[in-house]
């Protein structure tokens, strides 16, 4: 075994962190470590590197590397292992390169350090390895110069310059487009065969680890709960949590279906600590009174008393036919151009972000806009409500023209269309209360206090928050609910138009789902069409009615959903498809 | 308010309480009218010392003037200057900080182009030629220093407003119908308050400095005003034979600045402000 | 380097108009009569009036900065009221003493500075870090004029150590090349006068330094401390690379950043505090220049010294912004 840990335990203070956690990861293997945010499936990968927060300890277990103990070796030795036998790809590439110091540089001290001669020959063969073009022109590079996948390229070929025997993976793909995800894996795949590394894949993606995982464990709420081959995993999950993770995750092919929205959230980590028996059993479909007594123990595949009842657990139905969309549109958007000046004053350049959009948007539908990262996408949104002037063309909202900034465009906006933003950390003010938030749009035609408050319970109950939460400030708040929040602020006083930046990202599949189905039932009691902008394509398949392909400002086709997804017709959609289901 | 469980909040808190104390009260505290000459007692030690007289805690200078009384009345001028100027300084500053930050564009421009000016300026020169300019008198020296340190409310007061100008809740409540008036004072300015709680602290101290300074070389407060920094240059002449009338005002300043200080920095850590660190 | 340095220069072009308008209007406004006060008290009020024409003082104000102006391109910049000399000459004397002085003491501040934010940064997480931290809070309420005068009484008047008054002894010939006196000294290879020199710059240079120390050794932690929250230092200790190594090669060079940053601002207003040095110090620069201008309303040395301080101030800024150009690849090459 590279690496085999067991009954590891991590606390923090006299809280637990991760239970009795037994892992084994033998030469050339990948093992897939799957969990929501929250589940500790990082703490493992900085137990290894010795780098826990503080207040945070080992309390128990062993970790052995290659039978060496992780834990009580000398601090030196166990530096000598870093980067020469346990090589790391860390999450966020573009931050994870010195930002002052050349590619070049940090590859020499890398290699230097390692021992090996002939540095220059050997970055560039690393390099190359990666399938970087240009390698000579790449060390005399700054970090700040190259994409994502570029930086996270380089990272690859330093991880596996030393030929490590072990390479922990920690969501190495997260801060990156699909495209640029589906390479990337190829990528470390590729270079984990050649040279039969074994590699620890953390992810909370099920889909993405059982595509390169021999093995996967998945984690909830610190312990193991199920773990087992991939293919078998993906197939048949043995433990509810894995059963319903995959039914809350929309699938990209195959006939759309209803999603299956776990209760509540994960407990935290003190709740854990109080709960008795198994810990999903608040969550758990097929839960019985014997499992809030006892803490089942993890099996040779799950740890669950009621395994054999798991596969029962069935796809919902399918939702109510979706509400009939008007014929009349709410939004027309014709030969729509935005350009970004950049550079100094004398050297003017210019950015194209959105050229020549055209497009309709009628009254209850949904539209999404997908694309990569600087496609955009979001400027579009901006533009639409008018956070952004545009360059060029014409935007009609509910049959005015609101193009150009205006008080009469600007009071037409307020009353038609609404914005819930990325970002529900930034999006809410912290300072407020909830109930303040929702009611904004209120607080600014000046209504009452008690109206405003009466408006705020409604809305609460509507997007499923207890009324208790109207008192809280944001912080308070996990992110699922302040992305709640965001959407009840939007439609306090019930748009026409909702546009949606991203509203799903970053949040776990079950937080996703819960959203999902939200914006779903919302839809049928208020009839309003929404612009989604989103680069998850399985999201989009699984809410909208029609779809916007963007590339570099460009809307690249268009066209239903069904039929887009089902028969692509731009080769640029067909590479997003490719790339999203491989 | 959890800032006053932070030690140095609770110091500096006392010591500039204590210092606003002895100017309110300076005419009941001191023992002597601070400009009363005792020919007969020139130059006398601190009373603790061989030869002090106990009518004279802190001894007299050489015109034969109680330094305590004058320690006490000068308190007075230097805690009205850092008030009202610090106060005058923080309003210009942020008013022009929150229209640079959030409007953007050519008032941002315009805005940060004046800053660069008065920034290429040394603050002691600048308030110099002031100086020259206004002529002697506390009011003069409170309007020299506004003018002069505007800009340090101004430049990093800018920087956090455009950091919180840009965050998406500005954004949302603009679309929700607010308008710019509203949407400055409910969402951005809210967010900046302690960040101007905490440079209007370091501002007192530094007014008192400056204050200090003018009236050391004799362009600050009309000659019949007693201040710490005219106390400072008549020590200075003395310093052979009468080193406690320097020491005397030199303490003042520090123990004032200190407290102004101390309670800066315990406001910015405890209200996690994040600021761009400097003085003079 | 040389380019940047250029092109940070031609931007600071435009400020220094707009500064030397406003001072020239705001020292035009003054209740003061520079006519007058160039004559002797015996003239008439008739040779007043002839001479204030003389001087263009009866003309628009705009007009005056114009005049001015032109003949400042020529190299004139008028007559000092009260010392009846050149003050481009008056300018040319004291200024290399203030540089001298201002240099001294910016060294001072970014040895103490630097020295002082790694140990601040070393102690992180101990207990003696608060003791150590609120003594920096301390040390800042310590103005450049209270050290100034510490020192006096302390080196000069308790112990007789060091001399405070001057930048030589009165014994010693001055040396009379480039007015860097500690340079000149070396020229003519007179060890004496070097030391003596040296000797008169230590309290005025450590004085000043020690004044703005602190805050460099602050903003030197707290971004230390910032950089070390970021990714790449987490990777480089994953890559197995020693704590030193990150420290120095990694850390360090990123930490300088907002370093710089400050430096400009506080180097520049440094000038301002060589300006109270100098009057403590008899020091013989353009502060000791300015303050007796400002006392005789000798609006010509006025004028003249503001604006020197005003390109001391944006060559120093200039200097840093190049440095920091240079350092920060992410702003290179634009
Ligand atoms: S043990 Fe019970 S509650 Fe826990 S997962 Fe199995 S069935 Fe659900």
């Amino acid at each position: 075994m590279i690496l085999h840990a067991e009954s590891l335990n991590v606390c923090m203070g006299d809280v637990p962190v991760l239970r009795n956690v037994d892992l084994s990861l033998a030469a050339g293997q990948v093992l897939g470590l799957v969990g929501e945010s929250g589940a500790g499936k990082s703490m493992i990968g900085r137990v290894i590197a010795r780098m826990l927060p503080a207040a945070f300890a080992v309390t128990g277990g062993s970790l052995t590397f290659d039978g060496a103990n992780l834990l009580a070796m000398p601090a030196e030795r166990h530096r000598a292992l870093l980067g020469r036998d346990i090589a790391f790809i860390p999450q966020e590439p573009l931050t994870a390169l010195n930002p002052v110091l050349t590619i070049g540089h940090q590859f020499n001290e890398h290699l230097k350090r390692l021992g090996i001669p002939h540095r220059r020959e050997a970055a560039l063969t690393a390099l190359g390895s990666v399938h970087l073009r240009d390698p000579a022109g790449l060390l005399s590079r700054y970090p700040h110069q190259l994409s994502g996948g570029m930086c996270q390229r380089v990272l690859i070929a330093m991880a596996f310059a030393a030929k490590p025997r072990l390479v922990i993976a920690d969501e190495p793909t997260t801060a990156l487009d699909v495209t640029t995800e589906a390479r990337i894996m190829d990528v470390m795949v590729e270079l984990q065969r050649a040279h039969g590394t074994a590699v620890l894949f953390i992810t909370h993606n099920l889909r993405l680890a059982a595509r390169i995982c021999d093995d996967i464990a998945v984690l909830y709420s610190g312990a193991v709960v199920e773990r087992g081959v991939a293919r078998d995993v993906l197939a048949h999950p043995a433990h509810p949590y894995t059963r319903c993770l995959q039914l809350a995750d929309p699938p990209l092919t195959g006939p759309r279906r209803a999603l299956y929205a776990l209760p509540e959230n994960m407990p935290g980590l003190r709740e854990a600590m109080r709960t008795k028996g198994c810990r999903f059993a608040p969550r758990c479909l097929i839960a019985v009174e014997d499992c809030r007594r006892i803490d089942p123990p993890l099996g040779p595949r799950a740890a669950c008393l009621r395994t054999e009842f798991t596969s029962g657990i069935a796809t919902p139905i399918a939702e109510a036919a979706k509400p009939e969309i008007g014929t009349s549109a709410v939004l027309e958007v014709s030969g729509l151009a935005k350009r970004f000046a950049t550079g100094g004053l004398f050297r003017r350049a210019a950015f194209v972000a959105v050229r020549d959009a055209d497009f309709v948007v009628r009254d209850g539908e949904f539209v999404a806009v997908v694309g990569e990262s600087g496609s955009g996408k979001s400027t579009l949104g901006r533009l639409l409500v008018g956070l952004e002037t545009p360059t060029a063309g014409r935007i009609m909202l509910g049959g005015q023209d609101v193009t150009w900034p205006s008080e009469a465009a600007r009071r037409h906006r307020v009353a038609t269309v609404q914005m819930v933003f990325q970002d529900p950390q930034s999006a809410l003010n912290p300072r407020r209360r909830v109930a303040d938030i929702v009611t904004q749009a209120m607080e600014a035609r000046g209504a009452g206090h008690a109206a405003r408050r009466s408006r705020a319970r409604e809305l609460l109950a509507e997007i499923g928050l207890p009324e208790e939460a109207a008192e809280r400030t944001p912080q308070q708040l996990s992110g699922g609910q302040k992305q709640r929040v965001n959407i009840a602020r939007a439609l306090c006083s019930l748009p026409r138009l909702l546009i949606a930046d991203e509203i799903v990202s970053g949040l776990d599949v079950s937080v996703q789902a819960q959203l999902l189905i939200l914006l779903a039932r919302l839809r049928t009691e208020h009839r309003f069409a929404l612009l989604l902008i989103s680069h998850d394509l399985a999201v989009v398949r699984h809410l909208c009615d029609r779809v916007l392909v963007m590339r570099a400002g460009e809307i690249v086709e268009q066209g239903d959903v069904g039929d887009v997804f089902a028969n692509p017709q731009h080769e640029y959609t067909r590479e997003l498809l490719a790339a999203a289901s491989a | 308010m959890k800032a006053f469980r932070s030690g140095r909040v609770i110091v500096g808190a006392v010591i500039v309480v204590t210092v606003l104390l002895c100017a309110l009260l300076a005419p009941h505290l001191a023992p002597h009218d601070p400009d009363d000459q005792n020919l007969l007692a020139q130059l006398l030690p601190p009373a603790w010392q061989a030869g002090g007289d106990a009518a004279y805690p802190l001894g007299t200078d050489g015109l034969g003037r109680c330094v305590l009384s004058r320690l006490l009345w000068g308190a007075r001028v230097a805690m009205e200057v850092a008030l009202i100027a610090s106060l005058g300084a923080a309003l210009i500053g942020s008013v022009l900080a929150y229209v640079a930050g959030y409007f953007g564009g050519w008032a941002d421009w315009i805005i940060g182009r004046a800053v660069d000016v008065w920034m290429s300026f040394p603050p002691v020169v600048l308030s110099l030629i002031l100086m020259t300019g206004l002529g002697t008198g506390e009011r003069n020296v409170i309007l020299a220093i506004v003018l002069v340190d505007w800009t340090r409310f101004c430049r990093v007061l800018r920087s956090e407003v455009l950091v919180v100008a840009r965050r998406d809740y500005v954004a949302a409540a603009r679309l929700v119908g607010f308008g710019h008036w509203r949407t400055v004072t409910r969402e951005v300015v809210p967010a900046t308050i302690p960040l101007l709680v905490t440079l209007l602290s370091l501002e007192m101290g530094i007014a008192v400095v400056v204050e200090a300074v003018l009236s050391f070389v004799g362009l600050g407060v009309r000659a019949d005003q007693v201040a710490w920094g005219q106390m400072i240059a008549d020590g200075r002449e003395a310093i052979y034979q009468a080193p406690w009338t320097l020491f005397a005002p030199v303490l003042a300043i520090f123990v004032t600045v200190a407290g102004f200080n101390l309670l800066g920095d315990g406001l910015r850590r405890t209200l996690d402000v994040r600021m761009v660190e400097g003085r003079e | 380097m040389l380019l940047i340095l250029g092109r940070r220069a031609l931007s600071a072009i435009p400020i220094l108009f707009v500064v030397s308008l406003l001072l020239f209007v705001a020292l035009r406004v003054l209740p003061v009569d520079p006519a007058a006060m160039s004559m002797p008290p015996s003239a008439t009020l008739a040779e007043i009036d002839a001479m204030r024409s003389q001087m263009g003082l009866d003309r628009p104000l705009l007009e005056q900065y114009g005049i001015w102006l032109g003949q400042a391109a020529h190299g004139d910049f008028g007559q000092s009221l009260h010392l009846r000399r050149p003050v481009l000459r008056l300018v040319a004397d004291t200024l290399p003493a203030t540089i001298e002085l201002a240099v001294a003491a910016m060294l001072v501040a970014s040895v103490l500075g630097v020295g002082g934010g790694l140990l601040l940064f070393t102690l992180r997480g101990r207990r003696s870090e608060l003791v150590v931290e609120t003594g920096t809070t301390v040390l800042m309420s310590v103005p450049e004029f209270l050290w100034a005068l510490l020192f006096i009484f302390v080196f000069g008047v308790l112990l007789h150590a060091l001399p405070f008054t001057g930048r030589l002894d009165a014994s010693l010939p001055r040396p009379d090349k480039t007015g860097f006196l500690l340079l000149d000294a070396i020229l003519v290879g007179r060890a004496d006068v070097l030391w003596s020199a040296l000797a008169h710059l230590v309290l005025p240079a450590v004085a000043l330094g020690l004044a703005f120390a602190p805050p460099i050794m602050r903003v030197l932690r707290s971004s230390l401390l910032d950089v070390y929250h970021d990714d790449y230092i987490r990777q480089a200790r994953l890559r197995g690379l020693s704590e030193g190594r990150i420290l120095w090669r990694h850390a360090l060079k990123n930490a300088a950043l907002p370093m710089l940053t400050l430096m400009g601002v506080q180097f520049g207003f440094l000038f301002g505090g060589s300006l109270l040095i100098e009057v403590i110090y008899s020091y013989p620069g353009l502060g000791n220049l300015m303050v007796d201008a400002v006392r005789n309303a000798d609006l010509p040395i006025i004028q003249i010294v503001g604006l020197t301080y005003c390109v001391l101030v944006l060559a120093i800024n200039t200097l840093v912004d190049a440095l920091y150009v240079v350092l920060n690849p992410k702003l290179r090459g634009r």
